[in-house]
């Protein structure tokens, strides 16, 4: 997975790994997060979103923390990965107000 | 009543699976497994799928974070051996895996390179490496056994066909350096 942290510019699975540790997930419930968002069309294997968490905890944008009830270890956003998804936003913003000033007139 | 398989697969993952998967679609699932052996319990026919994955490029402690993540997804994971020598004290020196990894002994990876990983059927797809990025990664990790297998049979052999003058060193040098070059251009590939 390479992600360009400085311009922005993350993968899919970067930014959504990131939008759902916004709040203490364990591995399962990001996966469910995920499909649920994205409405079954990106269904992330264990072994790919293991990958992406440990990348993730190695850059400091995602941090271990604690157990959750049925004892299975949980994940969060840190500050720094909260920095890198707002300019992550900012940078989607900016690309979709160019994209419908270019082409959002046009019918399909 | 349980039942006992007597298989060897050694590093053929895929038809380790294919024989994991048939033997669920005939209702019998795993519960244990040995050197040479798998344990099945009676299930409703179909009821699980199994993939396998190499773990052996891991260190200790990855590996066993790896096994415990994919126990919070809720996933069945067995850990399965590639070779069958018995042995108590033994360490392998294995250069292509991770920092951590590279000494793999009783106590780490060596005799457990495998993950059988078990999940009920849902109708979803069940693949533990989807993201093509990743895909790439763990292709690459497989390979890599092979690179440093191949340059060491290279090196023997062609080292033997010179100090023998010996035309069948000279083959299995050449076959070697084909092997290799096959490799290295996988990887390659594969960047």
């Amino acid at each position: 997975m390479r992600d360009n942290g400085k311009g922005g510019a993350l993968t899919e699975v970067t930014f959504f790994v990131l939008l759902a540790l916004h709040e203490p997930r364990h591995g399962y419930a990001v996966m469910r997060f995920i499909e649920e968002k994205t409405g079954g069309r990106l269904l992330l294997g264990a072994g790919t979103l293991y990958g992406a968490i440990t990348a993730l905890e190695e850059k400091g944008w995602i941090a271990r923390r604690g157990e959750s009830e049925d004892r299975k270890k949980q994940f969060v956003i840190t500050a720094a990965g909260r920095e890198i998804a707002q300019r992550e936003l900012s940078r989607l913003r900016e690309l979709t107000n160019t994209a419908e000033a270019i082409i959002g007139g046009e019918k399909p | 009543m349980n039942i006992t398989r007597r298989r060897y697969f050694g590093g053929a993952m895929k038809s380790q699976e294919k024989f994991l998967n048939r033997m669920a679609a005939e209702g019998h699932r795993l519960v244990k497994t040995g050197k040479l052996t798998y344990e099945f319990a009676p299930c409703t026919p179909g009821q699980y799928e199994y993939r396998v994955e190499y773990i052996g490029h891991l260190s200790r402690e990855n590996a066993e974070d790896y096994v415990s993540f994919l126990r919070d997804c809720g996933y069945q994971v067995f850990y399965k051996n590639i070779n069958v020598d018995w042995n108590v004290g033994k360490v392998e020196y294995r250069p292509w895996a991770q920092k951590g990894g590279r000494l793999a002994a009783n106590e780490t990876t060596l005799h457990r390179e495998l993950l059988i990983v078990e999940k009920e059927k849902d109708g979803k797809p069940f693949e533990l490496h989807t993201d093509p990025a990743d895909r790439v990664q763990y292709r690459k990790a497989l390979l890599r056994p092979w690179l440093y297998a191949l340059a060491c049979a290279l090196a023997l052999s062609a080292l033997f066909a010179v100090r023998f003058r010996s035309v069948p060193w000279a083959v299995a040098a050449v076959l070697a350096l084909l092997g290799l070059l096959w490799i290295l251009w996988r990887i390659g590939k594969e960047t």
